[in-house]
This record gives structure tokens, sequence and C-alpha cells, in this order.
């Protein structure tokens, strides 16, 4: 089985080509990084313009790479939410036109399965297993019980942790995208030197907070002189990534307990999404996952930020099962993988 | 020529198989949004009925726009998608000549043609066209007024945004024909135009600029 798969729900236009046997046999990834960099964000009509200008040269590209035709393709899978929604019709029309054309099934893939389901294509692991999300725009926990079967366990109430570190790094004037500039920043600075709290540390359940946090530092930053020297940068730059990783390793040490009663079976625990390139929090979970026993999963950094070859994946995974769409099927901006979960507010609305 | 034309660039979507003239099978519906769930069924059910395959196809001729941002993407998105997979050539062509192309020659006899599309602002995207069709001015967009002055003598207005010019001028009447473009003309359109070496490339003809302004620095 080989499938072609699209993404383009953020700021990164994909396409890859992945088989049944877990191969990757194609992948490209533009990342629109510099059309968002004056911004200090991402402009959604920005990237919608940028995800249409390459789509369909990414996709001949990795075709090409693979070295196969479309008639070779047993499906085509596109993200077709949840995100930026101009970019993700682009996406989702342009696998569906090329499912139509070359006769093959059409997988609308959910961006938050395919990376659920990572951890399959790069470790082989049988469900369940417990996942940490955490990225620009989704920060949750999910117990991963199957293809299109979760449980939310825990999630952000306010912003996202991607979100979190964009913003403090504005703040710091260290520039944009904030994950690599802060842990840059803080790899250089003293995390001691100034105090922040550690949202929702202690409190029962798994959910996130990272907007106090974030108004935190900025008190913090209002207080000194402007423009922040680099040794007053990057000591708030280490006070942050300590407090966030707290943070999240008190939430996911929750999460782990809970996931063990409820699903005895799961053996690991395992991380995607952008932030989880973040060297400090890796480090946090790995430990904490050696402390509780369960094995520690983190795709490649490549495959923990946004791309193609996940959605190509889940496409693999859904087709194996029968779980085909229609040609009309509807983008989504928001798309819960668990739907029974309790809405939340923030980032945590649109997953 | 065997031509398959898209359109989803304002508020309808349509989609149409034509040969040399002759319409095999053609879709319309008026929508101001949900185009990126009605267009690709739309092209399947106008091949289906056609009994025609993809490889029979000789042009794929769309809108490249003005008209709305996400509508014109998801036209191109689908066309550059059904090129990709068949290997066939897009001719381009802009909703404004598409709204001209459907009057009636008859109609068009003696005026300068306006057309007028409603751009979600004030000022609408408007381009002129002589009675032939021919060009008169790029299309932009232009305040009603602006819009008006396109012509100085007796004029036919079309388009969705047409009321909003039509006061404002003398000798003008207004067309009967719909206010979006249909693909049944965008085929005949592209078809022409491919022909003629002048068919404009699958990219969007957005007229302004994604809106954002720079921030302003985090602390003065």
């Amino acid at each position: 089985m080989v499938i072609l798969g699209i993404e383009s729900s953020c700021d990164e236009t994909a396409a890859a080509v992945v088989d049944g046997d877990r191969t990757i046999r194609a992948q490209v990834v533009l990342s629109q990084l510099e059309e968002h960099r004056p911004y200090g964000g991402i402009v959604p009509e920005i990237a919608a313009r940028a995800h249409l200008d390459h789509a369909d040269r990414l996709v001949a590209q990795a075709m090409d790479r693979a070295g196969l035709e479309f008639a070779d393709l047993d499906g085509i899978a596109a993200t077709a939410g949840p995100g930026l929604i101009g970019g993700v019709m682009v996406g989702a029309t342009l696998g569906k036109a090329i499912a139509l054309a070359a006769g093959k099934p059409f997988i609308a893939v959910n961006h938050l399965e395919g990376h659920a389901l990572t951890a399959r294509l790069t470790d082989d692991l049988d469900f369940p297993y417990l996942l940490l999300l955490v990225s620009g725009g989704h920060c949750q926990i999910l117990a991963v019980l199957g293809v299109g079967s979760y449980r939310r366990l825990g999630a952000t109430v306010d912003d996202a942790a991607g979100e979190a570190f964009d913003k403090v790094a504005k703040m710091l004037g260290l520039g944009y995208p904030g994950g690599p500039l802060v842990e840059a920043a803080a790899a250089k600075g003293d995390p001691g030197r100034f105090t922040l709290p550690r949202p929702m540390k202690g409190r029962p359940g798994c959910d996130f907070s990272f907007s106090g946090l974030k108004n935190a530092v900025r008190l913090l930053v209002e207080d000194l002189p402007h423009p922040v020297s680099d040794r007053d940068a990057a000591d708030i730059a280490a006070a942050f990534q300590a407090a966030v990783t707290d943070s999240i390793a008190d939430r996911v040490t929750h999460a782990v307990r809970r996931f063990r009663a409820d699903w005895p079976a799961g053996r690991a625990l395992v991380t995607a999404g952008g932030v989880a390139a973040n060297g400090a929090l890796r480090a946090a979970l790995t430990g904490l996952a050696e402390k509780e026993g369960l094995d520690f999963v983190a795709p490649p950094l490549g495959l923990c930020t946004d791309n193609a070859a996940m959605i190509a994946w889940a496409g693999v995974e859904r087709l194996r099962l029968g779980l085909t769409d229609t040609l009309d099927f509807a983008p989504r901006p928001r798309w819960p993988l668990d739907p029974g979960a309790r809405k939340l507010g923030g980032a945590g609305i649109k997953a | 020529m065997l031509v398959l034309a898209l359109d989803s660039a304002t508020a309808a979507c349509s989609v149409a198989l034509w040969e040399n003239g002759v319409l095999h099978a053609h879709r319309l519906a008026v929508m101001a949004r949900g185009q990126a769930e009605a267009l690709i069924p739309m092209v399947e059910t106008v091949m289906k009925r056609a009994g025609l395959g993809f490889a029979d196809l000789d042009l794929i001729a769309t809108t490249v726009g003005p008209g709305t941002f996400t509508g014109i993407r998801i036209g191109l998105a689908a066309v550059r998608g059904l090129a990709l997979a068949t290997g066939l050539p897009i001719a381009g062509v802009t909703t404004t000549e598409a709204v001209a192309a459907a009057i009636p020659e008859a109609e068009r006899h003696g005026r300068a043609v306006l057309v007028a599309l409603d751009s979600k602002r004030d000022d609408p995207w408007a381009q002129a066209f002589a009675a032939d069709l021919t060009p008169l001015s790029p299309p932009a967009a232009l305040t009603p007024l602006a819009v008006a002055a396109l012509a100085s003598g007796p004029a036919i207005v079309a388009g969705d945004a047409a009321d909003r010019i039509l006061p404002l001028m003398n000798d003008a009447v207004a067309a009967a024909t719909p206010g979006h473009p249909d693909a049944a003309v965008v085929a005949a359109l592209g078809a022409r135009h491919w022909r003629n070496g002048t068919a404009l490339p699958p990219h969007p003809l957005y007229l302004r600029p994604a809106d954002v302004t720079l921030p302003a620095a985090p602390f003065p």
C-alpha cells in the first residue's frame, strides 16, 4: 500500500509518499517562516496564499523522488482540519482533485491524528499509548486507543505551549518563531535568577494553562531596562523554559497515573508537535517516563513538527480499515480527536 | 477541443464540459460559501454525465480572479490538482471577462461593457471592455464613481455589484445575464485564449495584498 499525503494546515506546506511497510518513500516540507517573520506570528491569509503557490509543485516533487506515478498510489490523504481553514482548503482541494483524476480513494485526515499516529510509523508501537501533543496551536494529553479512537485526558484552558514560547520570544525581542529562539537563549541563561509560577502544578487533573505564566513574564520584562539586555533575556528565557517544563511534567505525571489505571496494557509515553523538539522538555519527559516505568517515544524532530509523512501514514492506517472519505468532505477549522471531551476555552477549543 | 472548465471565484460554483461550442454537461450553483465541498463533486458529476474520462480532455480552463480570495484558491487548487494528475494544460481567464462574455453580442452592440463584482469592500472589482470585449482597462478595485467613469458613452453594466454603478451613470443599462461567472463561458473563453496564446497562467489574481499590518514594537 502506497499513499500520498498533503499537509497545509498551518505554516508548512508539505507532501510525502509513505507505504504500508512504514517506509517514507519521499517527503518534502516547505516552511513559510520567512513570509511570516516580519509579523511576529502566522498571518492566515499569507499562509493560505503560500500554500496555493507551492503545494502542487511539492506534490510533484515528492512523487518524482519516490519514482512513482499517480496510478501507482493506493490513495491520496490530505489534512482536512483542524487548522487555518484557508490553507486547509487548498491542500484538501488539491488532494481531492488528484484523487478524482487518478481514480484513487480520498482520505480526509485529521492533522492531530497524523501527529498521534506518527509513533506507529517510526516505532511500530501498539495501541494503547499515552500521547502528549504540544505545538503552537495545540496542547493536550490523549490516550491513543486505536485509529480514530482517542480519550482526551487534559488540554490547555487558554494558550497552547508553543503560543506562549512565541509571545515570550516577542517580549524578549528574540524574534520569531519563539520555540528554538527561547531555547537557544535559555541555554545561556540562569534559570534561578527570576522566579516564575508553575501554572496548574499540584492541581488535580491534567489540564494546562500558560496565559498566567506569559503575563508573569510580561510583568517581569516591563520592570527591566529597555531594550532588554542579552543577559536579562537569557535568564528570563531560562526561567520561563524551566517553568513550562515543570508545569508540563506535573500535568503529564497526573496523566500517566490515570492512563495506567484505566489502560493497564499501555506501555509508552509518546510526544509530538513542534514544542516536543525542545531539549529541556524532552529531558524532563525522558526522566518522567523512566520513573513511571513507561517507554518514552519521541519521533525524530522532522516528524514532530508539521509534515506530510504523518498525513500519508494516517492515510495508510485509515485505508487499511476501509476508512475513506467522499469528495464533498468539508474542511474543518475545529476537529477534536475526542469529540466526547468537555469543551475548554483557548487553544483547547480547536482540538 | 474538449475543455473542462471550473469556476468558484465569486458567489457561485460551476463546472462545464464543452467542445467547440457544444456543452456536453454543466452544473452551476449560486453559493456564497461551500465551494470547497461542492466543486470537486461537481467535476465528478459533469464527467460522469458526459460519459467521458479525463484522458479524453484537451484543456482545463479556470477563472483566476478577481473574486473572493478563498474561492479563487479553491478553484486554482482544484485545477492544479487535476492538471498534475492528468498532464493537461490550464488556461486561465479573468472573472470580469467571463461575466462580460456572457452578455449576448446583440445586447453589447454599440455599448461599452462594464463589469463590477462584489469585493466585500467599498471598492468593487471592475473592468471595462469595448462592445467586442477588447479590454479598455485592467481589472482593478475602483470606487463606484471611478467604475462609472470608465465608460464615456453608452454602456451595459454586469456583475453582482452592478447595482452600485448603474445609478451613477446616464446612458447605461443593466445586463440581464448572471452577476457571476459561469464555467460554460469560461470554457469557451479558455479555449479561445489557449488557441491565441493569450491564456493566463493558473496564478491567483488577488489584486489586493493580504490585509495585515506590521506589529508595533512590544514595548515602547
